[in-house]
Protein backbone atom coordinates (compact mmCIF):
# COMPACT_ATOMS: atom_id res chain seq x y z
CA UNK A 1 0.00 0.00 0.00
CA UNK A 2 1.36 3.46 -0.85
CA UNK A 3 2.13 5.89 1.95
CA UNK A 4 -1.01 7.93 2.80
CA UNK A 5 -0.88 11.59 1.82
CA UNK A 6 -1.96 12.55 5.35
CA UNK A 7 -1.19 10.46 8.43
CA UNK A 8 -2.18 11.46 11.95
CA UNK A 9 -0.43 9.34 14.52
CA UNK A 10 -1.34 9.28 18.23
CA UNK A 11 -2.00 13.02 18.27
CA UNK A 12 -2.33 14.66 21.70
CA UNK A 13 -3.68 18.18 22.17
CA UNK A 14 -4.58 19.84 25.47
CA UNK A 15 -6.17 23.15 26.40
CA UNK A 16 -4.57 23.59 29.80
CA UNK A 17 -5.92 20.71 31.89
CA UNK A 18 -8.50 19.70 29.24
CA UNK A 19 -7.22 16.88 27.04
CA UNK A 20 -9.11 17.47 23.83
CA UNK A 21 -7.27 14.85 21.73
CA UNK A 22 -6.01 11.68 23.37
CA UNK A 23 -3.91 9.69 20.97
CA UNK A 24 -5.96 10.26 17.85
CA UNK A 25 -4.81 8.39 14.73
CA UNK A 26 -6.11 8.31 11.16
CA UNK A 27 -4.92 8.25 7.57
CA UNK A 28 -6.07 9.76 4.29
CA UNK A 29 -4.82 8.41 0.95
CA UNK A 30 -4.66 10.41 -2.26
CA UNK A 31 -8.04 10.68 -3.95
CA UNK A 32 -9.97 9.49 -0.89
CA UNK A 33 -12.79 11.26 0.87
CA UNK A 34 -12.57 10.53 4.58
CA UNK A 35 -15.13 11.67 7.13
CA UNK A 36 -14.63 12.14 10.85
CA UNK A 37 -17.95 12.21 12.67
CA UNK A 38 -18.47 12.99 16.31
CA UNK A 39 -20.80 14.76 18.71
CA UNK A 40 -20.40 18.31 20.03
CA UNK A 41 -17.10 18.65 21.84
CA UNK A 42 -15.68 15.36 20.56
CA UNK A 43 -12.58 17.20 19.36
CA UNK A 44 -13.23 17.52 15.63
CA UNK A 45 -12.23 21.17 15.31
CA UNK A 46 -9.26 20.58 17.58
CA UNK A 47 -8.13 17.76 15.30
CA UNK A 48 -8.23 19.89 12.15
CA UNK A 49 -6.56 22.84 13.86
CA UNK A 50 -3.79 20.64 15.13
CA UNK A 51 -3.30 19.12 11.66
CA UNK A 52 -2.97 22.63 10.19
CA UNK A 53 -0.58 23.65 12.99
CA UNK A 54 -2.68 26.55 14.21
CA UNK A 55 -2.83 24.65 17.50
CA UNK A 56 0.31 23.10 18.95
CA UNK A 57 0.20 19.40 19.77
CA UNK A 58 1.83 17.96 22.86
CA UNK A 59 2.33 14.44 21.55
CA UNK A 60 2.16 12.30 18.46
CA UNK A 61 2.82 13.41 14.92
CA UNK A 62 1.20 14.56 11.70
CA UNK A 63 2.81 13.52 8.41
CA UNK A 64 1.84 15.29 5.21
CA UNK A 65 3.21 13.85 1.96
CA UNK A 66 5.51 11.61 3.94
CA UNK A 67 7.19 14.34 5.98
CA UNK A 68 6.41 15.53 9.47
CA UNK A 69 4.61 18.86 9.82
CA UNK A 70 6.58 19.64 12.97
CA UNK A 71 8.12 23.10 12.82
CA UNK A 72 6.11 24.22 9.79
CA UNK A 73 3.77 27.18 10.09
CA UNK A 74 0.08 27.00 9.17
CA UNK A 75 0.61 29.27 6.16
CA UNK A 76 3.49 27.13 4.91
CA UNK A 77 1.32 24.04 5.12
CA UNK A 78 -1.50 25.84 3.30
CA UNK A 79 0.86 26.90 0.52
CA UNK A 80 2.09 23.32 0.28
CA UNK A 81 -1.51 22.29 -0.41
CA UNK A 82 -2.72 21.19 3.03
CA UNK A 83 -5.66 23.56 2.94
CA UNK A 84 -8.37 24.04 5.53
CA UNK A 85 -11.84 25.54 5.28
CA UNK A 86 -12.29 26.22 8.99
CA UNK A 87 -15.34 26.11 11.20
CA UNK A 88 -17.13 29.41 10.64
CA UNK A 89 -15.90 29.40 7.01
CA UNK A 90 -12.94 31.76 7.35
CA UNK A 91 -13.97 34.07 4.56
CA UNK A 92 -12.72 37.65 4.82
CA UNK A 93 -16.02 39.46 5.29
CA UNK A 94 -14.74 42.98 4.68
CA UNK A 95 -13.26 42.03 1.31
CA UNK A 96 -15.42 41.61 -1.77
CA UNK A 97 -16.15 38.18 -3.21
CA UNK A 98 -13.72 38.90 -6.04
CA UNK A 99 -10.99 39.96 -3.61
CA UNK A 100 -11.47 36.80 -1.56
CA UNK A 101 -10.93 34.72 -4.70
CA UNK A 102 -7.98 36.81 -5.86
CA UNK A 103 -6.36 36.60 -2.46
CA UNK A 104 -6.60 32.82 -2.44
CA UNK A 105 -5.40 32.45 -6.00
CA UNK A 106 -2.48 34.87 -5.59
CA UNK A 107 -1.25 32.85 -2.62
CA UNK A 108 -1.31 29.58 -4.53
CA UNK A 109 -1.19 30.53 -8.22
CA UNK A 110 -1.35 27.86 -10.92
CA UNK A 111 0.00 28.09 -14.47
CA UNK A 112 -3.38 28.71 -16.08
CA UNK A 113 -3.73 32.20 -14.62
CA UNK A 114 -6.42 33.79 -12.48
CA UNK A 115 -8.91 34.24 -15.32
CA UNK A 116 -8.96 30.56 -16.22
CA UNK A 117 -9.11 29.57 -12.55
CA UNK A 118 -12.08 31.81 -11.88
CA UNK A 119 -13.88 30.56 -14.99
CA UNK A 120 -13.54 27.03 -13.61
CA UNK A 121 -14.86 28.18 -10.26
CA UNK A 122 -17.81 30.06 -11.74
CA UNK A 123 -18.82 27.03 -13.78
CA UNK A 124 -19.35 25.25 -10.46
CA UNK A 125 -20.55 28.25 -8.44
CA UNK A 126 -22.52 30.42 -10.89
CA UNK A 127 -24.09 32.46 -8.12
CA UNK A 128 -20.71 33.79 -7.00
CA UNK A 129 -20.15 35.36 -10.38
CA UNK A 130 -23.23 37.53 -9.90
CA UNK A 131 -21.90 38.76 -6.59
CA UNK A 132 -18.28 39.51 -7.36
CA UNK A 133 -18.30 43.06 -6.07
CA UNK A 134 -20.44 42.36 -3.00
CA UNK A 135 -18.81 42.42 0.43
CA UNK A 136 -18.36 38.78 1.33
CA UNK A 137 -19.62 39.38 4.87
CA UNK A 138 -22.96 40.64 3.60
CA UNK A 139 -23.83 37.37 1.84
CA UNK A 140 -26.03 34.69 3.39
CA UNK A 141 -24.43 31.89 5.39
CA UNK A 142 -24.90 29.41 2.57
CA UNK A 143 -23.36 31.75 0.02
CA UNK A 144 -20.44 32.37 2.35
CA UNK A 145 -19.86 28.64 2.67
CA UNK A 146 -19.92 28.34 -1.12
CA UNK A 147 -17.37 31.15 -1.34
CA UNK A 148 -15.18 29.38 1.21
CA UNK A 149 -15.31 26.14 -0.82
CA UNK A 150 -14.79 27.99 -4.10
CA UNK A 151 -11.79 29.79 -2.65
CA UNK A 152 -10.32 26.52 -1.46
CA UNK A 153 -10.33 24.92 -4.91
CA UNK A 154 -9.49 27.97 -7.02
CA UNK A 155 -6.13 26.29 -7.30
CA UNK A 156 -6.42 22.62 -6.44
CA UNK A 157 -5.27 21.65 -2.93
CA UNK A 158 -3.37 18.42 -2.20
CA UNK A 159 -5.62 17.70 0.77
CA UNK A 160 -8.73 19.69 1.62
CA UNK A 161 -9.73 19.79 5.29
CA UNK A 162 -13.32 20.90 5.81
CA UNK A 163 -14.74 21.64 9.27
CA UNK A 164 -18.53 21.31 9.57
CA UNK A 165 -19.51 23.03 6.34
CA UNK A 166 -23.20 22.36 7.03
CA UNK A 167 -23.18 24.19 10.36
CA UNK A 168 -26.03 26.67 10.71
CA UNK A 169 -27.38 26.20 7.19
CA UNK A 170 -30.94 25.51 6.04
CA UNK A 171 -31.67 21.93 4.89
CA UNK A 172 -31.65 23.04 1.26
CA UNK A 173 -28.25 24.67 1.63
CA UNK A 174 -26.93 21.64 3.51
CA UNK A 175 -27.77 19.39 0.56
CA UNK A 176 -26.16 21.88 -1.77
CA UNK A 177 -22.96 21.89 0.29
CA UNK A 178 -22.83 18.11 0.24
CA UNK A 179 -23.41 17.95 -3.48
CA UNK A 180 -20.52 20.38 -3.98
CA UNK A 181 -18.30 18.18 -1.81
CA UNK A 182 -19.41 15.16 -3.79
CA UNK A 183 -18.48 16.93 -7.00
CA UNK A 184 -15.07 17.79 -5.54
CA UNK A 185 -14.63 14.15 -4.67
CA UNK A 186 -15.57 13.02 -8.14
CA UNK A 187 -13.08 15.41 -9.69
CA UNK A 188 -10.36 13.76 -7.62
CA UNK A 189 -9.87 16.16 -4.68
CA UNK A 190 -8.61 14.46 -1.53
CA UNK A 191 -10.91 15.44 1.33
CA UNK A 192 -10.89 15.10 5.10
CA UNK A 193 -14.36 16.15 6.20
CA UNK A 194 -15.35 16.72 9.80
CA UNK A 195 -19.09 16.67 10.46
CA UNK A 196 -21.85 16.32 12.97
CA UNK A 197 -24.29 15.73 10.14
CA UNK A 198 -23.50 12.03 10.24
CA UNK A 199 -25.78 10.59 7.57
CA UNK A 200 -24.83 12.94 4.80
CA UNK A 201 -21.15 12.87 5.70
CA UNK A 202 -21.03 9.07 5.69
CA UNK A 203 -22.99 8.97 2.45
CA UNK A 204 -20.27 10.80 0.52
CA UNK A 205 -17.26 9.29 2.32
CA UNK A 206 -15.12 6.38 1.15
CA UNK A 207 -14.05 5.75 4.71
CA UNK A 208 -15.03 7.24 8.03
CA UNK A 209 -13.89 7.47 11.62
CA UNK A 210 -15.99 8.04 14.71
CA UNK A 211 -14.36 10.43 17.15
CA UNK A 212 -15.43 10.42 20.77
CA UNK A 213 -13.79 12.36 23.60
CA UNK A 214 -10.60 12.83 21.66
CA UNK A 215 -10.06 9.26 20.45
CA UNK A 216 -11.13 7.26 17.43
CA UNK A 217 -13.61 4.65 18.62
CA UNK A 218 -14.75 3.18 15.32
CA UNK A 219 -13.59 3.04 11.74
CA UNK A 220 -14.98 1.62 8.53
CA UNK A 221 -16.32 2.37 5.10
CA UNK A 222 -19.04 4.99 5.00
CA UNK A 223 -21.60 2.39 4.03
CA UNK A 224 -20.64 -0.03 6.82
CA UNK A 225 -20.99 2.64 9.49
CA UNK A 226 -24.26 3.88 8.00
CA UNK A 227 -25.70 0.38 8.17
CA UNK A 228 -24.96 0.12 11.89
CA UNK A 229 -27.30 2.71 13.41
CA UNK A 230 -27.11 1.13 16.86
CA UNK A 231 -23.38 1.63 17.00
CA UNK A 232 -23.68 5.20 15.72
CA UNK A 233 -26.36 5.98 18.27
CA UNK A 234 -24.16 4.62 21.02
CA UNK A 235 -21.14 6.73 20.06
CA UNK A 236 -22.82 9.85 18.85
CA UNK A 237 -25.74 10.09 21.24
CA UNK A 238 -28.20 10.07 18.35
CA UNK A 239 -28.66 8.74 14.82
CA UNK B 1 -6.51 86.22 8.23
CA UNK B 2 -9.09 83.49 8.07
CA UNK B 3 -8.15 81.75 4.79
CA UNK B 4 -4.53 81.62 5.82
CA UNK B 5 -5.41 80.11 9.18
CA UNK B 6 -7.49 77.45 7.49
CA UNK B 7 -4.56 76.59 5.24
CA UNK B 8 -2.31 76.43 8.29
CA UNK B 9 -4.86 74.11 9.84
CA UNK B 10 -4.92 71.82 6.85
CA UNK B 11 -1.12 71.64 6.78
CA UNK B 12 -1.00 70.85 10.50
CA UNK B 13 -3.89 68.42 10.08
CA UNK B 14 -2.15 66.53 7.29
CA UNK B 15 0.72 65.79 9.67
CA UNK B 16 -1.73 64.73 12.39
CA UNK B 17 -3.32 62.46 9.83
CA UNK B 18 -0.03 60.78 8.89
CA UNK B 19 0.71 59.96 12.52
CA UNK B 20 -2.88 58.90 13.24
CA UNK B 21 -2.79 56.56 10.23
CA UNK B 22 0.09 54.68 11.83
CA UNK B 23 -1.80 54.21 15.10
CA UNK B 24 -4.88 53.05 13.28
CA UNK B 25 -3.05 50.69 10.89
CA UNK B 26 -1.38 48.85 13.75
CA UNK B 27 -4.58 48.83 15.75
CA UNK B 28 -6.52 47.50 12.77
CA UNK B 29 -4.16 44.59 12.27
CA UNK B 30 -3.22 43.67 15.85
CA UNK B 31 -6.08 45.12 17.90
CA UNK B 32 -3.36 46.66 20.03
CA UNK B 33 -2.14 50.22 20.59
CA UNK B 34 1.48 51.03 19.86
CA UNK B 35 2.52 53.54 22.50
CA UNK B 36 6.00 53.86 21.01
CA UNK B 37 4.45 55.36 17.86
CA UNK B 38 4.59 58.97 19.11
CA UNK B 39 8.29 58.54 19.81
CA UNK B 40 8.91 57.05 16.37
CA UNK B 41 7.38 60.25 15.04
CA UNK B 42 9.57 62.29 17.38
CA UNK B 43 12.67 60.48 16.13
CA UNK B 44 11.84 61.57 12.57
CA UNK B 45 12.49 65.17 13.60
CA UNK B 46 15.88 64.28 15.03
CA UNK B 47 16.79 62.38 11.89
CA UNK B 48 16.28 65.69 10.08
CA UNK B 49 18.51 67.42 12.66
CA UNK B 50 21.22 64.79 12.27
CA UNK B 51 21.09 64.86 8.48
CA UNK B 52 21.37 68.62 8.43
CA UNK B 53 24.23 68.54 10.96
CA UNK B 54 26.07 66.21 8.59
CA UNK B 55 25.65 68.81 5.88
CA UNK B 56 23.22 66.78 3.78
CA UNK B 57 20.71 68.61 1.59
CA UNK B 58 17.26 69.03 3.05
CA UNK B 59 15.53 66.26 1.10
CA UNK B 60 17.95 63.61 2.36
CA UNK B 61 16.10 63.63 5.69
CA UNK B 62 13.08 62.00 4.04
CA UNK B 63 14.63 58.73 2.84
CA UNK B 64 16.70 58.58 6.03
CA UNK B 65 13.64 58.95 8.26
CA UNK B 66 11.79 56.42 6.14
CA UNK B 67 14.55 53.84 6.64
CA UNK B 68 15.45 54.58 10.25
CA UNK B 69 11.90 54.90 11.56
CA UNK B 70 10.76 51.95 9.45
CA UNK B 71 13.50 49.84 10.99
CA UNK B 72 12.51 51.13 14.41
CA UNK B 73 9.01 49.86 13.67
CA UNK B 74 10.45 46.37 13.19
CA UNK B 75 12.23 46.65 16.51
CA UNK B 76 9.05 47.78 18.28
CA UNK B 77 7.18 44.80 16.81
CA UNK B 78 9.94 42.43 17.88
CA UNK B 79 10.33 43.72 21.44
CA UNK B 80 6.83 44.81 22.41
CA UNK B 81 4.35 42.86 20.27
CA UNK B 82 5.79 39.59 18.95
CA UNK B 83 5.51 37.78 22.27
CA UNK B 84 2.15 39.23 23.17
CA UNK B 85 -0.03 37.78 20.47
CA UNK B 86 -3.11 36.72 22.40
CA UNK B 87 -6.05 39.05 22.51
CA UNK B 88 -5.80 39.49 26.29
CA UNK B 89 -2.19 40.68 26.07
CA UNK B 90 -3.30 44.18 25.04
CA UNK B 91 -2.21 45.77 28.29
CA UNK B 92 1.15 43.98 28.26
CA UNK B 93 1.92 45.17 24.73
CA UNK B 94 0.76 48.69 25.56
CA UNK B 95 2.99 48.90 28.63
CA UNK B 96 5.95 47.38 26.86
CA UNK B 97 5.71 49.78 23.93
CA UNK B 98 5.23 52.70 26.31
CA UNK B 99 8.46 51.73 28.07
CA UNK B 100 10.25 51.42 24.75
CA UNK B 101 9.07 54.91 23.82
CA UNK B 102 10.36 56.32 27.10
CA UNK B 103 13.74 54.71 26.47
CA UNK B 104 13.81 56.41 23.06
CA UNK B 105 13.06 59.80 24.62
CA UNK B 106 15.85 59.26 27.10
CA UNK B 107 18.34 58.31 24.42
CA UNK B 108 17.46 61.39 22.38
CA UNK B 109 17.74 63.62 25.45
CA UNK B 110 21.13 62.12 26.33
CA UNK B 111 22.32 63.07 22.85
CA UNK B 112 20.59 66.39 22.23
CA UNK B 113 19.53 67.60 25.67
CA UNK B 114 15.93 68.15 26.70
CA UNK B 115 15.50 71.56 25.07
CA UNK B 116 14.19 71.79 21.50
CA UNK B 117 16.96 71.68 18.90
CA UNK B 118 16.60 74.08 16.01
CA UNK B 119 16.79 72.88 12.44
CA UNK B 120 18.84 75.11 10.16
CA UNK B 121 16.82 75.75 7.03
CA UNK B 122 18.18 77.75 4.10
CA UNK B 123 16.70 81.25 4.04
CA UNK B 124 14.97 80.76 0.69
CA UNK B 125 13.24 77.62 1.98
CA UNK B 126 11.89 79.51 4.98
CA UNK B 127 10.75 82.62 3.16
CA UNK B 128 9.73 81.61 -0.34
CA UNK B 129 6.03 82.09 -0.92
CA UNK B 130 3.66 81.46 -3.74
CA UNK B 131 0.42 83.27 -4.50
CA UNK B 132 -2.61 81.04 -4.66
CA UNK B 133 -5.89 82.79 -5.34
CA UNK B 134 -4.63 86.06 -3.96
CA UNK B 135 -3.16 84.55 -0.78
CA UNK B 136 0.57 84.38 -0.20
CA UNK B 137 1.38 80.88 1.04
CA UNK B 138 4.77 79.71 2.20
CA UNK B 139 6.08 77.18 -0.27
CA UNK B 140 7.22 74.93 2.52
CA UNK B 141 3.66 74.57 3.77
CA UNK B 142 2.47 73.62 0.33
CA UNK B 143 5.31 71.15 -0.04
CA UNK B 144 4.41 69.53 3.29
CA UNK B 145 0.76 69.33 2.34
CA UNK B 146 1.66 67.90 -1.06
CA UNK B 147 3.91 65.20 0.38
CA UNK B 148 1.35 64.31 3.04
CA UNK B 149 -1.47 63.99 0.52
CA UNK B 150 0.76 61.94 -1.75
CA UNK B 151 1.60 59.56 1.07
CA UNK B 152 -2.04 59.24 2.10
CA UNK B 153 -3.09 58.55 -1.47
CA UNK B 154 -0.27 56.05 -1.82
CA UNK B 155 -1.31 54.29 1.36
CA UNK B 156 -4.90 54.14 0.17
CA UNK B 157 -3.81 52.54 -3.11
CA UNK B 158 -1.48 50.16 -1.29
CA UNK B 159 -4.21 48.99 1.07
CA UNK B 160 -7.01 48.70 -1.46
CA UNK B 161 -5.25 47.63 -4.64
CA UNK B 162 -2.12 45.65 -3.88
CA UNK B 163 -1.38 42.19 -2.64
CA UNK B 164 0.32 43.53 0.48
CA UNK B 165 -2.80 45.58 1.17
CA UNK B 166 -5.15 42.64 0.69
CA UNK B 167 -3.02 40.60 3.06
CA UNK B 168 -3.10 43.43 5.60
CA UNK B 169 -6.88 43.63 5.39
CA UNK B 170 -7.22 39.87 5.69
CA UNK B 171 -5.03 39.70 8.80
CA UNK B 172 -6.85 42.72 10.24
CA UNK B 173 -10.09 40.78 10.04
CA UNK B 174 -8.92 37.33 11.09
CA UNK B 175 -5.33 36.22 11.63
CA UNK B 176 -6.54 32.61 11.84
CA UNK B 177 -8.42 32.67 8.54
CA UNK B 178 -5.49 34.49 6.93
CA UNK B 179 -2.97 31.89 8.11
CA UNK B 180 -5.16 29.04 6.84
CA UNK B 181 -5.25 30.72 3.44
CA UNK B 182 -1.48 30.77 3.36
CA UNK B 183 -0.70 34.29 4.56
CA UNK B 184 2.41 34.65 6.70
CA UNK B 185 0.71 36.54 9.50
CA UNK B 186 3.83 37.68 11.31
CA UNK B 187 5.33 39.04 8.10
CA UNK B 188 2.16 41.05 7.49
CA UNK B 189 2.37 42.42 11.03
CA UNK B 190 5.98 43.45 10.43
CA UNK B 191 5.01 45.11 7.16
CA UNK B 192 2.29 46.99 8.97
CA UNK B 193 4.71 48.26 11.60
CA UNK B 194 7.22 49.34 8.95
CA UNK B 195 4.60 51.25 6.96
CA UNK B 196 3.11 52.90 10.05
CA UNK B 197 6.51 53.85 11.47
CA UNK B 198 7.91 55.14 8.18
CA UNK B 199 4.87 57.41 7.77
CA UNK B 200 5.38 58.72 11.30
CA UNK B 201 9.07 59.32 10.64
CA UNK B 202 8.30 61.38 7.56
CA UNK B 203 5.67 63.33 9.47
CA UNK B 204 8.34 64.01 12.09
CA UNK B 205 10.71 65.41 9.45
CA UNK B 206 7.97 67.62 8.07
CA UNK B 207 6.96 68.95 11.49
CA UNK B 208 10.59 69.87 12.18
CA UNK B 209 10.76 71.69 8.84
CA UNK B 210 7.49 73.46 9.48
CA UNK B 211 8.32 74.63 13.00
CA UNK B 212 12.09 74.95 12.56
CA UNK B 213 12.97 72.69 15.49
CA UNK B 214 12.76 69.14 16.85
CA UNK B 215 11.71 68.47 20.44
CA UNK B 216 11.98 65.25 22.41
CA UNK B 217 8.60 65.70 24.08
CA UNK B 218 6.69 65.91 20.82
CA UNK B 219 5.42 62.35 21.16
CA UNK B 220 3.51 63.38 24.27
CA UNK B 221 2.04 66.54 22.81
CA UNK B 222 1.56 66.13 19.09
CA UNK B 223 1.83 62.32 19.02
CA UNK B 224 -0.77 61.64 21.67
CA UNK B 225 -3.14 63.98 19.87
CA UNK B 226 -2.87 61.73 16.84
CA UNK B 227 -3.99 58.92 19.11
CA UNK B 228 -7.10 60.95 19.94
CA UNK B 229 -7.62 61.58 16.24
CA UNK B 230 -7.57 57.84 15.65
CA UNK B 231 -10.36 57.49 18.20
CA UNK B 232 -12.29 60.35 16.63
CA UNK B 233 -11.93 58.87 13.16
CA UNK B 234 -12.75 55.36 14.34
CA UNK B 235 -10.22 52.81 15.60
CA UNK B 236 -8.74 51.02 12.63
CA UNK B 237 -10.49 53.23 10.07
CA UNK B 238 -7.96 54.66 7.60
CA UNK B 239 -10.27 57.20 6.03
CA UNK B 240 -11.37 58.31 9.50
CA UNK B 241 -7.77 58.97 10.52
CA UNK B 242 -7.16 61.11 7.43
CA UNK B 243 -10.34 63.14 7.68
CA UNK B 244 -10.10 63.32 11.48
CA UNK B 245 -6.55 64.64 11.31
CA UNK B 246 -7.42 67.41 8.89
CA UNK B 247 -10.59 68.27 10.80
CA UNK B 248 -8.71 68.64 14.07
CA UNK B 249 -5.97 70.66 12.37
CA UNK B 250 -8.53 73.12 11.02
CA UNK B 251 -10.43 73.36 14.31
CA UNK B 252 -7.21 74.07 16.18
CA UNK B 253 -6.17 76.73 13.69
CA UNK B 254 -9.58 78.38 13.92
CA UNK B 255 -9.38 78.31 17.71
CA UNK B 256 -6.16 80.31 17.43
CA UNK B 257 -7.77 82.66 14.93
CA UNK B 258 -10.65 83.38 17.29
CA UNK B 259 -8.36 84.19 20.17
CA UNK B 260 -8.62 80.98 22.16
CA UNK B 261 -4.84 80.70 21.98
CA UNK B 262 -3.41 77.73 23.84
CA UNK B 263 -6.94 76.79 24.87
CA UNK B 264 -7.33 75.53 21.30
CA UNK B 265 -5.25 72.54 22.31
CA UNK B 266 -8.04 71.10 24.44
CA UNK B 267 -10.48 71.10 21.53
CA UNK B 268 -9.23 67.73 20.34
CA UNK B 269 -9.70 66.14 23.75
CA UNK B 270 -13.20 67.47 24.17
CA UNK B 271 -14.02 66.33 20.66
CA UNK B 272 -12.69 62.88 21.48
CA UNK B 273 -14.80 62.59 24.64
CA UNK B 274 -17.93 63.64 22.79
CA UNK B 275 -17.31 61.40 19.77
CA UNK B 276 -16.61 58.38 21.98
CA UNK B 277 -19.85 59.03 23.86
CA UNK B 278 -22.04 59.64 20.85
CA UNK B 279 -20.40 57.61 18.09
CA UNK B 280 -18.02 55.11 19.65
CA UNK B 281 -17.31 53.64 16.20
CA UNK B 282 -15.87 56.97 15.09
CA UNK B 283 -17.15 60.17 13.56
CA UNK B 284 -17.29 58.80 10.03
CA UNK B 285 -18.48 55.27 10.72
CA UNK B 286 -21.69 54.01 9.20
CA UNK B 287 -21.88 51.04 11.50
CA UNK B 288 -20.60 48.55 8.95
CA UNK B 289 -17.70 50.70 7.81
CA UNK B 290 -14.67 48.74 6.76
CA UNK B 291 -11.59 48.97 8.89
CA UNK B 292 -7.92 49.07 7.91
N1 LIG C 1 -10.01 27.29 23.28
C1 LIG C 1 -10.39 26.27 24.10
N2 LIG C 1 -10.09 26.33 25.41
C2 LIG C 1 -10.45 25.32 26.23
N3 LIG C 1 -11.12 24.23 25.84
C3 LIG C 1 -11.45 24.12 24.56
C4 LIG C 1 -11.11 25.14 23.61
N4 LIG C 1 -11.56 24.76 22.40
C5 LIG C 1 -12.18 23.58 22.58
N5 LIG C 1 -12.10 23.19 23.88
C6 LIG C 1 -12.63 21.92 24.43
O1 LIG C 1 -12.04 20.86 23.73
C7 LIG C 1 -13.00 19.87 23.44
C8 LIG C 1 -13.08 19.63 21.96
O2 LIG C 1 -13.55 20.81 21.31
P1 LIG C 1 -13.73 20.94 19.74
O3 LIG C 1 -14.06 22.34 19.44
O4 LIG C 1 -12.55 20.34 19.07
O5 LIG C 1 -15.00 20.00 19.50
P2 LIG C 1 -15.84 19.77 18.20
O6 LIG C 1 -15.91 18.30 18.02
O7 LIG C 1 -15.32 20.57 17.07
O8 LIG C 1 -17.27 20.30 18.62
P3 LIG C 1 -18.41 21.03 17.75
O9 LIG C 1 -19.13 19.95 17.02
O10 LIG C 1 -19.27 21.68 18.77
O11 LIG C 1 -17.74 22.00 16.85
C9 LIG C 1 -14.30 20.36 24.05
O12 LIG C 1 -14.46 19.74 25.31
C10 LIG C 1 -14.11 21.83 24.20
O13 LIG C 1 -14.85 22.31 25.31
MG1 LIG D 1 -16.07 22.05 15.90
Amino acid sequence: MPEPILAVDMLEVAYGPIRALRGCSLTVSAGETVAVVGANGAGKTTLLRAISNVLPHTGGEVRFDGTTTRGRRADQLALAGLLQVPEGRGIIGRLSVAENLQLAWALRPDEGGFEAASRRVFARFPRLQERLSQRAGSMSGGEQQMLALARAIISPPRVLLVDEPSLGLSPVMVSEVFSVLKAFRESGVTILLVEQNVRQALAIADRAYVLRQGTIVAEGSGQTLLSDPAMLRYYLGSG
Amino acid sequence: MLAEQIINGIVLGSMYALVALGYTLVFGVLDKLNFAHGETFMLGGFVAIAASALGAPLWVAFPCALLICGALGLLVELLSFRKFRSADAQVTAALSSLALGLVLIDLVQKTYGSEPVSLELPLEVRTATIAVGGIEIAQIKLAILGIALLLMGGLQVLVTHTRVGRNIRAVAESPLAAALLGIHVRLVMQQTFVIASALAGIAGVMLAMRTGYAASDIGFTFGIKALAIMAIGGMGDLRGAMLGGILVGIVEALAVQFGLGKLGEIVVWILMIIVLLVRPGGLFSTGTEQRA
